[in-house]
């Protein structure tokens, strides 16, 4: 197969969102509501202090409208790999001349490239022009967070696609799906930066690949690591995605083997 | 010529896991797991040449499925060989997968969202096609699966014959050498049914597509597939014509009786009484030569006949002959 697929692929996921406009509606109207919430709180937290732990407002403001923006919803992701494996489709797939993994990757770019465009970008451009929004600490942390940003959503892709995989074993990926966000939810730092969490608690939650998520690519745009640290960090984040990635390779194939050998 | 799939005393057996009940049993399959052995197909030998059309009978778990998997490739056999188009599939599952089209009655390979003409335009790059190829393709499909009037609406909205349709056009795209159909008439309507039928025999003749199909249903295979292949528990029963197997069989006929008053007993010479329910009489016909109006002048006027409804052997029937006449069929099938 030529690898212009799987682009197709990407390109047909974006289309099929085309599909429900009102869903796009629903979506970009409660991300707006969402994040003037989370300004309205970190605005009382400060309650007319200028600096809290290093942080001034319009930081933490920018903050999370950036850790939110990372912190794409794996639901759609989780379900259909859970679905496909739960109903057998999965057969379907292994029908075609492509691999699964990298049509999946392809299918879930083309849903996070329609909700980056339609909905993030359009609460961004709000709160930008309403609250205002503070720009890269530097061109070099600019630059740095492209980097961070791919590294954040590949990460993401992985963790979900695992999540939905060990469905093949445990046969649902519902409790998997609750756990997965429990963690994401404190240890993204999609919602509260892990410089305001306990030394001990930030100091784990720092090494663990869940962070990469929302809290360095957001400390880097911040400028809140120094280039050294930026390069050590990224560095640290490649070699935790390559370990889940290997799982995720490792998984998947004994998935397959248990399709081919057991029938599913 | 060359068979186009061979299989060789082909088996799989499945490993599955024995559950044990009760909550000490559940405890206990956490140390020890105990596994039984599931024969889905055992023995099955069979070659088929380019251009055939084979129907692929037998009841439900009688292994049709597991069949149609190891020959796409997606299920590895546990004895025997298999070759489809000269290559083991499963260890080639990539190349095969570029020369055969498979479609399942109960999956959907289309986009559920999108119009028809998108998932086939996916289709296109997925094995890649040339474009004019893929054009020329499509607009014979269109017009020969009468798509023209929904190939642009999103597939939730169309009735499943149509989707059906679709989903054979999508399987037939890429000009495959071979297709595997599922029980690709489950669930449609008697107008559907005879589309996709006339469809896929044209198919098989003007373009020599190779087709194998599974399904429960013989006027299927009557329309489609000159030639039979029949399963059950696994094994292969019959390889043949149908009209050999009718023959062979002397497939029973089950003939009703309906009188006014129940006229007592009523044996016949002509038709063998399987169940009196007094003013109902069931016969079967074991004779093919033995015709309705040969039974009506043995029943002869006088008792009041009411109605009378011959019906043709259904596959279960067929089935459950073929079994009593096991060993009489032995030495004609081979």
């Amino acid at each position: 197969m030529r690898a212009g697929a799987y682009p197709a692929f990407a390109l047909t996921a974006f289309q099929s969102r085309l599909a429900y406009r009102n869903q796009v509606w629903a979506s970009a109207f409660g991300e707006l509501v969402i994040s003037f919430a989370f300004i309205a709180i970190w605005t009382a937290a400060f309650a007319g202090q200028v600096v809290v732990d290093g942080a001034t407002l319009p930081e933490m403001i920018t903050y999370v409208m950036i850790a939110g923006l990372l912190y794409w919803n794996t639901d759609r992701l989780i379900n259909d790999v859970g679905e496909a494996v739960r109903t057998g489709d999965i057969t379907i797939f292994l029908l075609k001349p492509l691999s699964y993994p990298a049509s999946l990757l392809a299918t879930h770019f083309g849903h996070y490239v329609f909700d980056q465009l339609v909905v993030t970008l359009p609460v961004l451009l709000i709160v930008g022009f309403s609250v205002g929004l503070l720009p890269p600490a530097s061109l070099f942390h600019a630059l740095m967070a492209l980097p961070f940003w791919a590294l954040s959503w590949l990460m993401l892709f992985t963790l979900g696609t695992l999540c939905g995989l060990l469905a093949f074993w445990l046969l649902t990926a519902f409790a998997l799906e609750w756990f997965l966000k429990g963690i994401m939810a404190l240890a993204s730092g999609a919602i509260v930066p892990l410089w305001f969490m306990p030394g001990w608690l930030s100091g784990i939650l720092g090494y663990l690949p869940f962070a990469w998520v929302s809290y360095y690519p957001t400390a880097i745009y911040l400028g809140k690591l120094d280039p050294p640290a930026a390069f050590l960090y990224f560095g640290i984040g490649l070699a935790w995605l390559a370990a889940l990635g290997g799982f995720l390779a490792w998984l998947w194939s004994r998935a397959r083997h248990r399709l081919i050998v057991q029938g599913g | 010529m060359a068979a186009i799939i061979s299989a060789d005393g082909v088996g799989k057996t499945f490993r599955q896991l024995k559950r044990q009940s009760g909550l000490a049993g559940g405890l206990r399959s956490l140390f020890s797991r105990t596994y039984t052995e599931i024969r889905a197909v055992s023995g099955i030998t069979f070659a088929i040449e380019p251009g055939e059309a084979v129907g692929y009978l037998g009841p439900n778990g009688a292994g049709k499925s597991t069949m149609i998997k190891m020959m796409t490739g997606i299920l590895t056999p546990s004895a025997g060989a298999l070759s489809v188009l000269g290559r083991e599939p499963h260890a080639n599952r990539m190349r095969n997968a570029r020369e055969i089209g498979v479609v399942f009655g109960q999956r959907s390979q289309l986009w559920w969202d999108l119009p028809v003409r998108d998932s086939f335009a996916l289709n296109r790059h997925i094995y890649d096609i040339p474009a004019a190829r893929f054009a020329d393709n499509l607009a014979f499909l269109t017009e020969m699966l009468d798509m023209g009037a929904y190939l642009d609406r999103p597939v939730r909205q169309l009735s499943l014959g149509q989707r059906m349709r679709a989903e054979i056009a999508l399987a037939l795209l890429h000009d495959p050498k071979i297709i595997f159909l599922d029980e690709p008439t489950i669930g449609l309507d008697v107008v559907a049914k005879d589309a996709v039928r006339k469809f896929l025999a044209r198919v098989n003749r003007e373009r020599g597509t190779t087709i194998i199909l599974t399904t429960h249903d013989l006027v299927d295979i009557e329309e489609i597939c000159p030639r039979l292949i029949m399963v059950d528990d696994g094994k292969l029963l019959f390889d043949g014509e149908l009209t050999r197997l009718r023959a062979d069989l002397g497939s029973r006929r089950r003939l009703t009786l309906e009188f006014a008053t129940d006229p007592g007993p009523l044996p016949l010479a002509t038709a063998t009484l399987n169940r009196d329910e007094g003013a109902a009489k069931h016969y079967l016909l074991e004779d093919e030569a033995i015709s309705l109006i040969d039974v009506l002048n043995e029943v002869g006027r006088g008792h009041g006949l009411k109605d009378v409804k011959l019906e043709e052997p259904d596959i279960e029937e067929v089935i459950r002959t073929f079994y009593q006449n096991k060993s009489r069929l032995a030495g004609a099938s081979s």
